[in-house]
């Protein structure tokens, strides 16, 4: 269970470039839940996510997983509980080592690094089969440096190695943003498909309204670093991008951004 | 025709033997290696000391001598594999000039003759035990300023100074040696030192202003730092009517007011004396290594003016060279 | 054209300098750090190992301790990058800087001599194979164990963690890695290694000098990157060995160019008969693809 409270965030405090990017957000996602969040640039989808993740120190408030506090916590020691799948494809794979070792990288997050082989062979046959189940033929080219894949390719090992291992929360940054339709439904399907499979308690930026509503079960809407809208259930189900559209007019906004509006 | 044929057989034999003398006299064919650590002044004027005496000699490049010369460029690597690659061309005999390519020539060639030079410390620098008949394969000629004499020149000219600065570079292994020595000869003469340390050239008016009032003499030893920026030594001298004194003669001419200097082509030639020696089969290990000979002392009576002093004209007569 | 005693010599010296061409490769190309250290290191460990021997310490140990001390130089760098979050390279700068000092209180001067006094090389004298060849072998078998070391090590879990780290930080985070800590440990590794180097160096040549360190990371570089254009990079230890490929060849070139009298050339050419040939070096095996061009 996540427990955002009153989170503020400021970038640059103190200069004349000062950027309150999130004024007091406050957000609890119960285990299992799948949350989309949607909202039109600058309005601090990334600075959550981020400042979940633990990239972005807090200015005032706090993040607890489970009861603990880990608003002070260092990226990587919250990333045992905390996995996720960047917006940028080349960003989730290191393109100068081999399939075989970015899982191996990923296998390892959730324990204590050793001085034993990193590409175990008792491993191998997990990573197969885990890969087969991209359909991309990757589990014949574990030895293959990642940096031959194409982007598509690349965001698909890097939502596998995410998956690879337990976690507590799976943070999903525009993750097909970057990506062709054909691809990016692709990786939606596969997104989808891990949730479900191991019932994953999920946070997903998107920038596609049609897909904030349609994936997951709850839905926000941030405006200028506030929550605007937070629907769940029924009454998410019977909103239409139409109505999502209406709540942006609400908030003073002009939609000119053309991936928000056909996506 | 049979006697035509022992006419000429006793022509030529007879020939051969007034000629023998003549090409007797010019020397056999022999192999010099010679390396220095980088391109400076005074070791390249050793180098040409060297090939002079051996001209002088009767041994010249291209007819009977194989003159072999690299230069490191500064580089210990280099230095490094100059060595290796001389130890395996094996020369009659290698000269290494200046500590860094004595040392590493010391350890590659071992089995080969070698004469260093412009090594101020050889001793130190474990390239020979003692001074007097090393022993084994190396010998050579030491640039070690005599600084007994030096401090005596300077207590000539001011018999009541009883403090007297010293400014190097602690990066530079002659001046280290020197200032030690300087530390071991100084009571004798009365004085104590006061040290001001210089790394890099722009520092050395810092450090010569840090002596301001605690000295009664500054003296800067051939060190490569100081002697560089020595017109910021001289100002300050001035201002502050400090006398200056130097180990080098060449910086008399820059503002100093005496000093017992020796040349580096003089070292050249000493070295050059060595290696005919060695040439003609004398084993390194029985020369002693030598000192520098030859001191001539320099006068800059105007520069003592502006620094406050008069010198007495017997010091002066003493002068091979009498700067205006 | 090379006497058996430059050849070998420029082997032995290939060697020594490619324990420096495997720290640059660690911090360079594993970490993604430029690491002006070494021109510190390397005469840092020249300098401790060099001053514990004639002390009269076991030359074995002496050694260790130089290692040591150039792993210290390693974590000092990296940590004023990672706490104090100065720019890598002026980091390493800083450290340079003040080895200087640290090397001249060391030997208490700016040199020590080794001639004649017990060093961890001295038994490789007294064996039946002249002492010239011995030296080589006995490095090439040193620099043969640190390669397989190196290898064994990168392919660990901390190793590809450290590979990860220079590869994509912000990844190795996202995946649990101490990315700090990853930084320290390695380049204490390469320091170490190029301290290590630099002591072996002092015990062969004879002296350890407060100069002997400038120029090194140039060097380690150019072993580096042109081993790389030799040699496809392939597997790690292709890759690895590509590294000590380009020392020996840097310092086979040099003893070549030693001999540049043969063409007229004088001493002072040196660098420039080196920087030459090593072009040569480089360009020769691809020169077809140069020339042909594509016809597209």
């Amino acid at each position: 269970m996540i427990a955002v409270d009153d989170l503020h965030i400021m970038f640059n405090w103190g200069t004349p470039l000062e950027n309150h990017a999130l004024k007091g957000v406050s957000l609890t996602i119960p285990k299992g839940q799948f949350v989309t969040v949607i909202g039109s640039n600058g309005a601090g989808k990334s600075t959550l996510l981020n400042a979940i993740a633990g990239e972005t120190p807090c200015h005032k408030g706090s993040i607890s997983l489970d009861g603990n506090d880990i608003s002070s916590l260092p990226v990587h020691k919250r990333a045992p509980q905390i996995a996720r799948v960047f917006q940028d494809p080349l960003m989730g794979t290191c393109e100068d080592l081999t399939i075989e070792e970015n899982l191996a990288l990923a296998q390892a997050r959730t324990k204590r690094r050793s001085l034993t082989r990193a590409a175990k062979s008792e491993y191998q046959e997990r990573f197969m089969d885990k890969l087969k189940t991209l359909q991309l033929g990757l589990e014949l080219r574990l030895n293959d440096k990642v940096g031959l894949l194409s982007g598509g390719q690349r965001q698909a090992v890097s939502l596998l190695m995410a998956s690879l291992n337990p976690m507590k929360l799976l943070l999903l940054d525009e993750h097909t943003a970057a990506l062709d339709p054909k691809t990016a439904q692709f990786i939606l399907d596969l997104t989808e498909q891990i949730v479900d499979e191991q019932q994953l308690t999920a946070l997903m930026v998107t920038h596609s309204m049609k897909q904030a509503l349609s994936i997951g079960d709850r839905t926000i809407m941030l405006h200028q670093g506030n929550i605007a809208l937070d629907v769940d259930g029924e009454h998410r189900k019977s909103m239409t991008t139409n109505d999502l559209l209406e709540q942006f007019q609400k908030n003073h906004e002009q939609i000119d951004d053309d991936a928000l509006l056909l996506g | 025709m049979r006697k035509q044929l022992l006419k000429l057989t006793y022509l030529s034999l007879a020939s051969a033997f007034i000629a023998a003398p003549a090409l007797a006299a010019a020397p056999a064919e022999k192999h010099v290696a010679i390396t220095q650590i980088v391109e400076h002044p005074a070791l390249d004027a050793v180098r040409n000391g060297v090939k002079d005496v051996l001209k002088e000699n009767g041994w010249n490049e291209g007819e009977n001598l194989k003159w072999n010369y690299q230069s490191a460029q500064g580089n210990t690597a280099t230095a490094a594999q100059i060595a290796k690659k001389f130890a395996g061309d094996q020369p009659d005999a290698i000269v290494a000039i200046a500590t860094p390519s004595a040392q590493a020539v010391a350890s590659s060639a071992r089995a080969s003759n070698i004469i260093f030079s412009a090594v101020t410390d050889p001793v130190s620098a474990k390239l020979v035990e003692g001074w007097d008949k090393p022993g084994k394969n190396i010998t050579g000629v030491s640039d070690l300023t005599p600084i007994d004499k030096h401090l005596g020149m300077v207590k000539e000219v001011l018999p009541s100074a009883k403090k007297l600065g010293v400014i190097y570079n602690p990066g530079e292994t002659n001046s280290v040696s020197l200032v030690k020595l300087i530390n071991e000869f100084a009571p004798k003469h009365g004085l104590e030192v006061v040290e001001a340390a210089s790394p890099k050239s722009a520092d050395v008016q810092t450090a010569t202003r840090s002596l301001m009032g605690r000295v009664d003499a500054i003296y800067l030893p051939t060190d490569n730092t100081v002697i560089s920026a020595m017109e910021g030594v001289v100002k300050i001298a001035e201002q502050a009517k400090i006398p200056l004194f130097a180990g080098d003669t060449d910086s008399v001419k820059r503002g100093a007011i005496a000093a017992l200097g020796f040349n580096y082509y003089e070292v050249g030639r000493q070295t050059g004396n060595m290696l005919v020696r060695v040439l003609n089969g004398t084993s390194p290990g029985d020369i002693h290594v030598e000192g520098i000979d030859k001191t001539e002392l320099f006068v800059n009576p105007e520069a003592a003016k502006r620094m406050g002093i008069e010198l007495s004209p017997e010091f002066i007569g003493k002068a091979k060279e009498i700067i205006k | 054209m090379l006497n058996s005693f430059a050849f070998f010599g420029a082997i032995e010296t290939g060697f020594i300098y490619g324990l420096v061409a495997l720290g640059v490769f660690i911090s360079f190309r594993i970490l993604d750090f430029p690491d002006l250290t070494v021109d510190g290191s390397f005469p840092l460990g020249a300098a401790v190992s060099a001053t514990m021997i004639v002390a009269g310490i076991n030359p074995l140990i002496a050694t260790f301790c130089a290692c040591i001390a150039g792993a210290a130089a390693g974590l000092v760098t990296a940590w004023l990058n990672v706490r104090l979050k100065i720019l890598h390279l002026l980091a390493s700068i800083l450290t340079m800087i003040a080895l200087y000092s640290i090397n001249l209180r060391v030997m208490d001067g700016p040199n020590k001599a080794l001639l004649g006094v017990e060093t961890l090389l001295s038994p490789l004298d007294n064996l039946s194979i002249p002492y010239y060849i011995a030296y080589p072998i006995a490095f090439g078998i040193v620099i043969l164990l640190v390669v397989a070391a190196l290898v064994w090590f990168l392919k660990t879990e901390v190793g590809l963690a450290m590979r990860a780290t220079g590869s994509n930080e912000r990844m190795a985070k996202a995946n649990g890695i101490n990315t700090g800590r990853m930084v320290l440990m390695g380049m204490a590794l390469s320091n170490a290694l190029v301290a290590l180097a630099g002591a072996l160096f002092a015990q062969s040549q004879g002296s350890a000098d407060v100069t002997m360190g400038v120029g090194v990371i140039v060097i380690g570089l150019a072993s580096v990157i042109g081993g790389e254009a030799l040699l496809p990079k392939r597997t790690l230890l292709m890759w690895i060995s590509a590294c000590i490929l380009g020392s020996l060849l840097y310092r086979l070139v040099v003893a070549v160019a030693l001999n540049g009298e043969v063409l007229g050339l004088k001493a002072q050419d040196l660098n420039l008969i080196t920087a030459i040939l090593v072009t040569v070096a480089i360009v020769a095996p691809n020169w077809r693809s140069y020339f042909k061009g594509s016809r597209a």
